[in-house]
């Protein structure tokens, strides 16, 4: 008996991967936990009271189950077979919330009352199928221009029309499909060489920024975005009194660190031979990092007192003007006064609904009530759950045969990746706040089900990997 | 190209992030103490508890100032919801206009926090969403009636509070009372306990004993909503203070003869001042007329009753004992027999001719001894003695001999607590006035002519060897002078109160102060104010009392606006005396006829707790002084 045989004679069971499985029904338990202590109403103590938030969220959990059972039951051929129609029913659903009626100044709802979906999450699967089905279509070896701008505009359209409704928080996710196009190869070296033809270069044939591109812009924004969150702050020494630092020179500070460790891996692990030209690199992006983070700042500082408001408004580091406090600062309070061990389950002083000092605690701010029952402990077993999950779906995602199966896995990982780290970076002052659920433990019914529908449709590709070919 | 090593720039990207988040939540959580202290800001209420005021008790035990509970209005404006002005106005009893006043007193009050960015005092303290006290001071009854009808007003509820309650409408003047906190006192107070709202004493021992009558504020640390709802006590209340009420007071005062007191001083103006001299204790103090003190009890009673006593022409709000500064009169000459005895200018047994010439004086035989000259009271006998006082042939120079005697004069009279403030535990003692050579070298009887230094001497400044002239004194220091006597040299500084808590009187009260009169020098003048009471030629014999020897002086203060002014002083039993009186009858004529029988109906009810002199007793209570008008006083026997 072959080898192949075995595994198609085994249980479906036998071939999910059980890490992935396990560290999902974690990550929803600590959600409903978490719910349930945050939003928990004395009259309804039971946790399947369906008329409080966590009865809710066990029902939607139960609904997912049962979507992910379904999943199971159905040949992963159907995924390829109807992606296209799929994600164009997705940008259906996307054009008819436009005009129903608003809630909390955004038509993302469909539906009526706490019975509603929102479209835009499951956007993000159609859209994860489309590419997966798109991609391998395409000869990358003679990428033109068109195909990049074709594999760009399936993840433009549903953007745009998410940003109508208007939603900037599933906007800047969709942005993590940008990632997925890098791993296969989709550079912007065609468009860019076609400018630099423009300019009237025509000696080069690729340039290293054009095939790197997308992971080049995301790190200029993550130091700028750095830069611009430490902008206004001063740093100041309890042993030394009046000594004054600008917040910028933090960062500095933080990227120096890291170049001089990577210079002591670089004098450890190099031979002579390539150490001139790592040690090269190191100081050329070095310079680069201090000139972005010296240049946003300067910028930063440079602006009128307005502009200089409006960009802080957006970022969430300035009190709203219709609001009590900034969000953020409670959410960090919330965070950082759970010390080591927390204060304890259904402890939480500032996060708990009843105390209502950290708005949203059961859906975007979860992570506060979160760390501030079960502290330093908590939080970073949650973190540490994301991050082993998210390499562990790089890893699955490597091991698949099929292009689509890749495909499909890198969009599943770097959705969650920013959702992660946006949300907890919100939490934590590290990302400006922008509203989007922590996937698996923030309440709501769409976010639950549609990351769950995209989990399972993994597991079950990875599962049928030995099967499918294309 | 080799796509498959692009799966390292997600896995360090999602390690970085990990490793990045990590760390920074350990930093947060875990070594930065900053936010711990944040969220302690955010949704810790610090909660001030209001002790009660400490009781006062008066020397027998008995409860005389207390507190009984009121309520409060209490309003946080965020939660008020489609405010009906007209039926809230209707409830309270108010016109409706002051319904939205008093939202903008209340703002007001709260005062104002320098603005960094514009460095004026323009930032509210106001908050919508705290606690403020809308209607203060709602008795229970009054409460009864609101209190079903609140629930139409959201954002409005009731608080228990306490108010003084004063169980006798007696001893004004002592208490004192207390009353809301104002800004300079709130800015006055270095330790920093008083909030806008917060009640002060303003006068009497309220005020003195501040400090210890308002007891240690508890302070309650609850977990708060982000509406202000107060949500647990934080940590199971481990780090509350709990509030303690102030100390209790115990009163030298005996409140029945306070009571008893005011009661023989109904209908007359003036004073009386009864000390246990072995002490100091004040066993009573009235200011005539007075008023209940529980008129101004809260700040509505305040508003209405404290302009009508201040505008009252009978003035009960002025502390009479304390402030009136009156010529002393005759009693003053117990105290140059004592200084002429002292000095050696006279002896026991010196005489003197009651000659009419120098000064006026009544029909008496001529005084043979320093007691007869107490016991017949003679002007002239005095005249002479204190010239040789204040003109003793030290100095060659007349005017520099004055200088010399009238500075050694004056130091006695200090040392007896005159002319200087004695400072009891009531604020606002008035000194009185002993002039001094210094005094005199600046006086300016007109502007043109002052005496000058060198200018003046014995003749010049004769009216005070009776009494009269420049020198003034309070009751408060006529009532030590008895004490003074009693003691034979020497008194402790009169106060009112006996122990704070269970710690005793005050240090200063425990001082005993000498008066440099060698004690045998007593014995004459004591035996005189016997005589002056006991003796057919006395002043005073409508002060005996069959088996009590009290030992007395009176005085008669002239008044050119009307009828004399009756003053007397005394102590008893001759030996070994239990209480010392002073007693001030304005309008009332001479001091044997209503001061002296007062002050004896005092010594009485003190010592035997019931009076005998029925007769007496009653002569005085319907006697009736009050439409006497006076303006100014002058003392002369």
């Amino acid at each position: 008996m072959s080898r192949e045989t075995a595994y198609r004679n085994n249980s479906l069971l036998g071939k999910i991967d059980w890490l992935i499985l396990i560290i999902y029904i974690a990550l929803v338990t600590i959600g409903i936990a978490t719910i349930y202590s945050t939003a928990y109403n004395p009259e309804h103590p039971s946790l399947l009271s369906f008329s409080e938030k966590y009865g809710k969220q066990i029902a939607w959990v139960g609904v997912s189950f049962f979507l992910g059972f379904l999943i199971f039951l159905i040949d992963t051929t159907i995924y390829q077979k109807f992606a296209y129609f799929i994600y164009i029913f997705c940008l259906g659903l996307l054009v008819i919330v436009l005009f129903m009626p608003p809630v909390n100044g955004a038509r993302a709802w469909l539906g009526i009352g706490s019975m509603g979906i929102q479209p835009a999450e499951f956007a993000k699967i159609g859209t994860a199928l489309a590419l997966a089905k798109f991609i391998p279509s395409l000869n990358i070896r003679t990428l033109d221009s068109k195909s990049v701008l074709l594999s760009n505009i399936i993840i433009l359209i549903p953007m745009i029309l998410i940003i109508l409704q208007p939603d900037a928080g599933s906007f800047v996710v969709f942005t993590a499909f940008l990632f997925v196009l890098y791993r296969e190869g989709l550079s912007y070296d065609p468009i860019l060489l076609k400018l630099l033809r423009f300019l009237g270069i025509t000696r080069l044939k690729s340039t290293w920024v054009g095939n790197h591109f997308i992971p080049l812009l995301f790190i200029v924004i993550v130091i700028s975005m750095a830069a611009l969150l430490t902008s206004n702050n001063i740093i100041t020494f309890e042993s030394l009194p009046g000594i004054e630092l600008p917040g910028m020179y933090g960062v500095l500070l933080f990227f120096f660190s890291v170049f001089l460790l990577l210079l002591i891996l670089v004098l450890i692990f190099t031979t002579k031979k390539d150490r001139s030209k790592f040690l090269l690199i190191l100081i050329f992006s070095l310079g680069i990092v201090f000139s972005i983070v010296i240049g946003v700042d300067r910028m930063f500082q440079s602006l009128k007192k307005h502009q200089k408001e409006r960009i802080e408004l957006f970022l969430g580091l300035r009190e709203d003007p219709n609001g009590d406090d900034y969000n953020r600062n409670r959410a960090m309070a919330a965070v950082g006064s759970g010390g080591l061990k927390g204060k304890g389950y259904q402890q939480a002083s500032l996060s708990s609904v009843e105390a209502n000092h950290v708005p949203e605690s059961e859906t975007d701010f979860i992570f506060c009530p979160l760390s501030e029952e079960w502290g330093f402990i908590g939080s970073g077993t949650i973190v540490l759950l994301y991050t082993v999950l998210l390499i562990r779906i790089i890893v699955i995602a490597e091991r698949q045969r099929s292009s689509f199966s890749r495909i499909y896995a890198y969009s599943v990982a770097t959705i969650l990746f920013y959702h992660f780290a946006i949300n907890i970076g919100m939490n934590i002052g590290l990302a400006p706040v922008i509203g989007i659920p922590l996937p698996f433990i923030s309440y709501g019914g769409s976010s639950m089900m549609s990351f769950s529908v995209m989990l399972f449709i993994l597991l079950k590709l990875d599962s049928q990997r030995i099967d499918i070919l294309q | 190209m080799n796509l498959q090593s692009r799966k390292y720039v997600s896995i360090i990207m999602f390690l970085a992030i990990g490793i990045i988040y990590i760390s920074r939540l350990f930093y947060m959580q875990v070594l930065d103490e900053y936010w711990t202290l944040r969220a302690a800001e955010i949704s810790e209420k610090r909660k001030l508890v209001i002790p009660p005021r400490g009781h006062v008790v008066d020397r027998t035990g008995k409860l005389v100032v207390s507190n009984k509970p009121y309520y409060n209005l209490m309003m946080i404006e965020k939660n008020i919801k489609d405010l009906d002005t007209v039926a809230l106005a209707n409830l309270i009893g108010w016109e409706p206009i002051k319904i939205r006043e008093r939202f903008k007193e209340i703002r007001e009050e709260q005062g104002y926090d320098k603005n960094p960015k514009t460095g004026k005092r323009d930032l509210p303290r106001y908050q919508k969403v705290r606690p403020y006290v809308f209607v203060k001071e709602i008795t229970i009854d009054e409460m009864a009636q609101i209190a079903p009808h609140l629930y139409k007003f959201p954002g409005f509820y009731e608080e228990l509070s306490s108010m003084r309650y004063y169980s006798y409408p007696n001893a004004a003047n002592i208490l004192g009372y207390v009353s809301e906190v104002n800004q300079q006192e709130i800015d006055a107070d270095s330790a920093r306990y008083y909030r806008p709202g917060d009640n002060i004493g303003k006068a009497g021992i309220e005020k003195y004993y501040e400090k210890e009558l308002r007891g240690i504020k508890g302070v309650n640390y609850i977990v708060t909503s982000a509406m202000n709802n107060e949500l647990q006590p934080y940590a199971n209340g481990k780090y509350d203070i709990k509030a303690k009420q102030g100390d209790r007071l115990q009163l030298g005062v005996d409140i029945e003869l306070q009571v008893y007191g005011e009661q023989l001083m109904q209908n007359k103006r003036g004073t009386i001042v009864a000390i246990e001299p072995s002490t100091g204790e004040i066993l009573t103090m009235v200011s005539a007329p007075t008023y209940d003190p529980n008129l101004l009890v809260g700040k509505r009673a305040i508003q209405t009753n404290y302009p009508k006593l201040l505008l009252d022409e009978n003035k009960p709000l002025f502390p009479r004992p304390l402030q009136a500064e009156y010529p002393p009169g005759s009693i003053f000459k117990l105290l140059q027999s004592l200084i002429a005895l002292q000095e050696g200018r006279i002896t026991v047994n010196t005489g003197f001719p009651c000659n009419k010439s120098l000064v006026g004086c009544h029909n008496h035989p001529n005084a043979r001894s320093i007691i007869e000259a107490v016991q017949m009271s003679c002007n002239p006998y005095y005249y002479q003695a204190v010239r040789r006082v204040i003109q003793p042939g030290v100095k060659k120079n007349i005017y520099a001999d004055a200088e010399y005697g009238l500075g050694k004069w004056a130091e006695y009279m200090h040392n007896f607590g005159l002319g200087e403030k004695l400072a009891t535990d009531i604020p606002g003692v008035r000194p009185g006035l002993i002039p001094d050579p210094n005094y005199y070298d600046n006086l300016f009887p007109s502007k043109r002519n002052p005496y000058g230094h060198h200018r003046w001497a014995f003749s010049t400044i004769r009216s005070i060897s009776i009494g009269q002239g420049e020198v003034k004194v309070t009751p408060l220091q006529m009532a030590n002078i008895a004490a003074m006597l009693a003691n034979r040299g020497w008194f402790y500084v009169p106060h009112v109160v006996k122990s704070i808590g269970n710690k005793g009187s005050e240090k200063v009260f425990l001082e005993k102060h000498q008066t440099g009169i060698n004690p045998q020098h007593f014995e004459p003048v004591i035996e005189g104010m016997r005589r002056v009471v006991y003796e057919a030629g006395g002043t005073a014999r409508r002060a005996r009392l069959n088996d009590i020897i009290i030992c007395g002086k009176t005085g008669t203060a002239q008044n050119p606006h009307g009828e004399d002014h009756s003053v007397f002083i005394c102590f008893a039993p001759k030996d070994n005396p239990k209480i010392a009186v002073a007693v001030f009858v304005e309008n009332a004529g001479a001091g044997g006829t209503w001061a002296a029988p007062i002050a004896s109906l005092i010594v009485e009810k003190y010592l035997k707790r019931e009076v005998t002199e029925k007769e007496r007793e009653k002569y005085i209570l319907e006697a009736n002084f009050m439409g006497k008008t006076t303006k100014s006083n002058t003392a002369n026997e």
